[in-house]
C-alpha cells in the first residue's frame, strides 16, 4: 500500500461526499478502501446506468477493495453477449438471467447461478391509458410490438394464462416506444424499467403489467459464474457477492446517492438525470422482497427455484435444480 | 497588389455559392420530413437538432474524440492492410486469386459473430471499435486497387520491358501512379464506413462513444439526440470526404490516359481448374479458421470450429432440421438481399451518370450520397420503415441505401477515366454530350462499376441482415441474432458460413459477367 494510493482513494471518497459517510455507516475503515486487490471482471449485462448502480457503489465505498479484490465493471451492450466473457474465464461473474442461462447450459456451458439480483422478472407489457393492457386476456385483438427473439417470452405468458396468442398480431420492432406511440402496435413486451420510464420522462403516461404478477417467474440480473470458478475460486465469488449485496443495501437506503454517484461515474455515458431517478424507484420492488429482507439480497429459495424450473419448462427449458448453488450467498450472509 | 490577389477569389464565390444553396435546400426538406405527421416520435428536424448540439455541446464533443479517434485508427490500419493485400497480390501472381478470396472471407464476417470473439481477445478498451472499424474499410479499398494496379497503357509496360526491367519495376513505375485515382475512389468510400464501422463496434461493450450514445438515445425516445448524432457522423464523414477528394485532385493532376488494349483472347480457365481453385481457397480458409481459433485458445463454447459447424449441419442427428431452418431464413434474406442489391448498383451507376450529363447537381446530389451511407442504419431504419411500411419494400429501400453509395462514388472516378484525347475526338465531330457517355465515358467506367459490384455483394449481405436483425425480425439476420442471445453459436457459425458461401457464389456469378463484358471493353484487366 502505497502513499499515492491512499490520497488517490481519499480524494475520490472526498469528491463522492455522501459516499464518504456512506464507507463510515459500513463501518469500513479508510485504510482498508485503499487496499490493492486481487484484479476481477463482473461483466455487466448492458451499459452502465443506475440498473447496476449497487455495483458502482461497492466500487467507489471501497468494499471490493476491503474484500481484496480490484473488480472491474465491464459494460455490456446490443452486441456484447454475457456468456463468453464469462466461460472463457476473462470475467469471474457474469450477470445473466434464468432462460439465458438456462440455454447457454443446454449448449454445454457450465454455468451455475449464484445469487438473483432481480427477484421480479421485469418483463412487461407496457400500453397506452387510452387502450390498456391490464390483464394477459386484454392483448388479445391487439398489435403487440416485439423483438422476433423475445418470442418464447410471449408464448410462455400466453400458455400461463390461457391466452390463444393467435389472437395477438405480432409486429417484429426494434426494441423501441417509438412503434407504440407511432401507432403503429398497441402494445410493447418490453422491461417495466427502461420503455415505460423513457416514455414517461418524454411525459407520456403508460400502463405496464408486470408479467411476474401473471405467472412468468423467473430470475433476472442472475450472477453466473463457471463450475470451475467454484471450486477454485471461491474467497473472491463470496467477496464480489458480498460487495453486491453491500452496495445494493446501500442502494436501496439511499436511491438519490445511487443515481448521484451513477451520473457521476459516467458523466459520458448520456445518462438523464429524471430517467436514471426514476428506473431507479422502479427497480427496487422487483429486486427486494419478503425474502431478501428476511435472508439478505440476492437470495432464493427451493421454492423460488421450483417455480422458475416450471416457467423455464413453459419456456421449453429442461433445466434441474443444481443450476443454482447458494452456497456462496449463504457465505456472504453468514457475516 | 491586394486588388489582384482579391480578384480570384471573388471569381470562386459563385462556385461557393452552389453548396451553399444546396445545404439550404437540404436542410429545408429535412425540416419538411420532419413535420410530417407521426415522424416527430422519429425525426428531429435541423433546428431542434441545432438546440440540442448546443446544449450538450460538451458531451458530443467528448464522444466525436472517443469514436473519431477509434474510425481513424481503423481507417488508417484498413486502409494500410489493403494495400499491403494488393501489393502482396500483385507481387505473387499464382496467389491473388486466393488472396482475393480470402479478402472477400473476412470481409463477409457479421458482426454478431466477431463482436464478442474480438470484446473476448482484447478485453475492455477500444480493440474491437478501432479493428470493426478496419474491418469495414480494407475490402473497399483492396478491390479498386486491385483495378487500379492493372489500369495502364500495355505501351507502358512495353517501355519498361524494352529497358529490360521486369515485374518489380512494372509495379514501382507504372502500376503504382496507375492505381492512385482508384485509391482515392477507396479511401473516400471508407470514410462514412470507417465511422459506421467504430460506432458499431462500440455496441461489442464499450464505455463511451457516439455508439453508445446512439443506442442509449434511441431507447429513451431522445429524438433530437439521435439525430444530433446521425448528422455529427454525416458531417464528419462528408468532411473527411471532401478533403480525400481535394488533396487526390491535388496529386493527380495527370490526365487519364487513353488505355488501348486488344481484346483478350484468351479463354477463361478450364472448369475443372476452377473447381481445384476454389478447392484451394476453401481449404486454406478452413485452415486459417481452424488455426486462428486454436492460436488464441478459443473456448469451444463460442468459438466453433469447421468441425463443429460441419457436425451441426451434417453428421448430427438434428441436422436436418438445423439445415431446414438455415436454409428456410436465408431464402428469405436472399429473396430481399438481391433486388436491393440490383436497384442499388442501379441506382449509384443512374447517378453517376446522371452527374455527368448534369455536373451541376452535383453540389446538391454528393452530400446527399454522403449523408445517406454515413448516418447509422439504427437511425436510419425506423423512419424508412415508417415511410415504406414493416414489407419487403422497406428492406430493399434499405439495402439499396447501404449499397448505392460506393457504386456511385466509384463510378463517378470510372467516368472521370475518359482519356481526354477521346473525348476531344468527340468534341471535334460536334457529338453530343449523350454520345461521349455512350462511347467513351461508360466503357471507362465499366472497370469500376464492376469493381464497386463487387465490393457491394458482402455489403449487401450485412446491411439485410443488420436491417432483419434490428428491424424485420426475419431471415438469417434474426436467427444469428437470436442465436447469438440464445447461446446457440453452433447455429450462428452455420449462418455465417453459409451467408459466406452464398456471397462468394455471387462474386462468381459476377465475375463470369464482369470477364466477358471487360474482355470487350477494357482488356488490360485481364492480363
Amino acid at each position: 500500500m502505497t502513499d499515492r494510493h491512499l490520497s488517490l482513494s481519499r480524494r475520490r471518497v472526498l469528491a463522492l461526499g455522501g459516499a464518504a459517510t456512506g464507507a463510515a455507516a459500513l463501518g469500513l475503515p479508510a485504510r482498508l478502501a485503499a487496499h490493492d486487490g486481487t484484479p476481477v471482471t463482473l461483466q455487466l449485462s448492458w451499459l452502465h446506468s443506475v440498473q447496476f448502480a449497487g455495483s458502482y457503489i461497492a466500487k467507489a465505498r471501497g468494499i471490493w477493495h476491503g474484500e481484496g479484490l480490484d473488480v472491474s465493471l465491464a459494460p455490456g451492450g446490443p452486441n456484447a453477449p454475457v456468456e463468453p466473457p464469462v466461460v472463457s474465464g476473462r470475467a469471474l461473474v457474469g450477470v445473466s438471467a434464468a432462460d439465458y442461462t438456462a440455454a447457454a447450459v443446454a449448449q454445454g456451458a457450465p454455468f451455475r447461478i449464484i445469487g438473483v439480483a432481480m427477484q421480479k422478472n421485469p418483463f412487461a407489457i407496457a400500453s397506452l391509458p387510452a387502450n390498456p393492457v391490464n390483464a394477459p386476456a386484454d392483448m388479445m385483438g391487439k398489435r403487440i410490438g416485439m423483438a422476433l427473439a423475445n418470442m418464447p417470452v410471449l408464448e410462455a405468458l400466453c400458455t400461463l394464462n390461457d391466452v390463444d396468442i393467435d389472437r395477438i398480431e405480432i409486429v417484429p420492432t426494434q426494441y423501441s416506444a417509438a412503434p407504440l406511440l407511432a401507432g403503429e402496435v398497441d402494445c410493447l413486451l418490453c422491461w417495466a424499467t427502461d420503455l415505460p420510464v423513457a416514455m414517461a420522462v418524454q411525459g407520456v403516461e403508460s400502463v405496464t403489467m408486470l408479467m411476474a404478477d401473471h405467472g412468468y417467474a423467473l430470475h433476472s440480473q442472475t450472477y453466473i459464474a463457471t463450475d470451475e470458478s467454484l471450486r477454485e475460486r471461491r474467497a473472491q465469488l463470496v467477496g464480489l457477492l458480498r460487495g453486491e449485496a453491500m452496495g445494493w443495501e446501500a442502494y436501496r437506503a439511499d436511491l438519490d446517492a445511487a443515481v448521484d454517484l451513477t451520473l457521476e461515474m459516467f458523466p459520458d455515458a448520456g445518462l438523464d438525470p429524471e430517467a436514471q431517478r426514476l428506473q431507479a424507484e422502479r427497480q427496487v420492488p422487483l429486486m427486494f422482497s419478503e425474502l431478501t429482507d428476511a435472508h439478505g439480497f440476492g437470495w432464493f429459495t427451493e421454492e423460488t427455484v421450483a417455480r422458475n424450473i416450471e416457467t423455464l419448462a413453459v419456456l421449453g427449458r429442461d433445466v434441474s435444480a443444481d443450476l443454482w448453488d447458494r452456497s456462496i450467498l449463504e457465505e456472504v450472509h453468514a457475516g | 497588389m491586394s486588388t489582384a490577389e482579391s480578384l480570384p477569389a471573388l471569381r470562386r464565390l459563385p462556385a461557393l455559392g452552389a453548396p451553399f444553396a444546396a445545404g439550404l435546400v437540404l436542410i429545408l426538406l429535412w425540416e419538411g420530413l420532419a413535420r410530417l405527421p407521426g415522424a416527430e416520435v422519429l425525426l428531429a428536424g435541423p433546428w431542434d437538432v441545432a438546440l440540442w448540439l448546443r446544449e450538450n455541446a460538451g458531451l458530443m464533443g467528448r464522444a466525436l474524440a472517443v469514436t473519431g479517434a477509434e474510425a481513424a485508427a481503423g481507417f488508417v490500419l484498413g486502409n494500410l492492410a489493403a494495400v499491403a493485400l494488393a501489393l502482396l497480390a500483385f507481387a505473387l501472381p499464382r496467389a491473388e486469386r486466393l488472396i482475393a478470396a480470402l479478402a472477400l472471407l473476412v470481409f463477409c464476417l457479421p458482426l454478431v459473430a466477431t463482436g464478442p470473439i474480438l470484446r473476448v481477445l482484447y478485453g475492455p478498451g477500444p480493440g474491437p471499435q478501432i479493428t470493426l472499424a478496419a474491418l469495414a474499410v480494407y475490402y473497399t479499398t483492396f478491390v479498386p486497387l486491385l483495378v487500379g494496379l492493372r489500369a495502364a497503357p500495355a505501351t507502358w509496360f512495353d517501355m519498361v520491358a524494352s529497358y529490360g526491367r521486369g515485374h518489380v519495376a512494372a509495379l514501382i513505375h507504372v502500376r503504382l501512379f496507375a492505381a492512385l485515382p482508384y485509391l482515392v475512389a477507396g479511401l473516400q468510400i471508407a470514410a462514412p464506413a470507417a465511422f459506421l464501422g467504430a460506432m458499431v463496434g462500440e455496441f461489442t461493450g464499450a464505455e463511451r462513444g457516439m455508439g453508445v450514445l446512439t443506442i442509449r438515445a434511441l431507447r429513451a425516445l431522445d429524438v433530437e439526440a439521435t439525430w444530433a448524432l446521425a448528422t455529427v457522423a454525416a458531417l464528419v464523414s462528408i468532411a473527411v470526404y471532401a478533403a480525400i477528394g481535394r488533396a487526390g485532385r491535388r496529386l493527380l493532376n495527370a490526365p487519364p490516359p487513353v488505355l488501348l488494349a486488344p481484346p483478350s483472347a484468351a479463354r477463361g480457365p478450364s472448369p475443372g481448374r476452377l473447381l481445384l481453385r476454389a478447392g484451394l481457397a476453401g481449404a486454406v480458409a478452413l485452415a486459417l479458421w481452424w488455426g486462428a481459433m486454436e492460436a488464441f485458445d478459443l473456448n469451444r463454447f463460442f468459438a466453433k470450429r469447421p468441425g463443429d459447424v460441419w457436425a451441426f449441419l451434417v453428421t448430427r442427428p438434428e441436422a436436418g432440421a438445423h439445415r431446414a431452418e438455415l436454409f428456410g431464413a436465408l431464402g428469405e434474406t436472399l429473396a430481399l438481399a438481391v433486388p436491393g442489391y440490383l436497384a442499388g448498383l442501379a441506382l449509384g451507376a443512374a447517378l453517376a451518370v446522371g452527374l455527368t450529363l448534369a455536373p451541376r447537381a452535383a453540389s446538391l446530389a454528393m452530400p446527399v450520397a454522403v449523408t445517406l451511407r454515413a448516418v447509422p442504419i439504427v437511425t436510419t431504419a425506423p423512419l424508412i420503415v415508417l415511410l415504406m411500411g414493416r414489407g419487403p419494400a422497406g428492406t430493399i429501400a434499405l439495402v439499396a441505401v447501404m449499397i448505392f453509395f460506393p457504386v456511385f462514388v466509384a463510378c463517378l472516378h470510372g467516368l472521370a477515366r475518359a482519356p481526354g484525347q477521346v473525348l476531344d475526338v468527340f468534341d471535334s465531330y460536334a457529338a453530343g454530350p449523350v454520345q461521349r457517355l455512350l462511347h467513351a465515358q461508360l466503357p471507362a467506367m465499366l472497370p469500376a462499376f464492376f469493381a464497386s459490384a463487387r465490393m457491394s455483394l458482402p455489403a449487401a449481405m450485412l446491411a439485410v441482415t443488420v436491417v432483419e436483425w434490428l428491424a424485420t425480425g426475419r431471415g438469417v439476420g434474426a436467427l444469428m441474432a437470436l442465436s447469438a442471445s440464445l447461446s446457440d453459436y453452433a447455429m450462428l457459425w452455420s449462418a455465417v458460413v453459409v451467408v459466406a458461401l452464398a456471397t462468394v457464389a455471387g462474386h462468381a456469378l459476377l465475375g463470369a459477367a464482369e470477364g466477358r463484358v471487360l474482355a470487350r471493353y477494357a482488356g488490360e484487366q485481364l492480363r
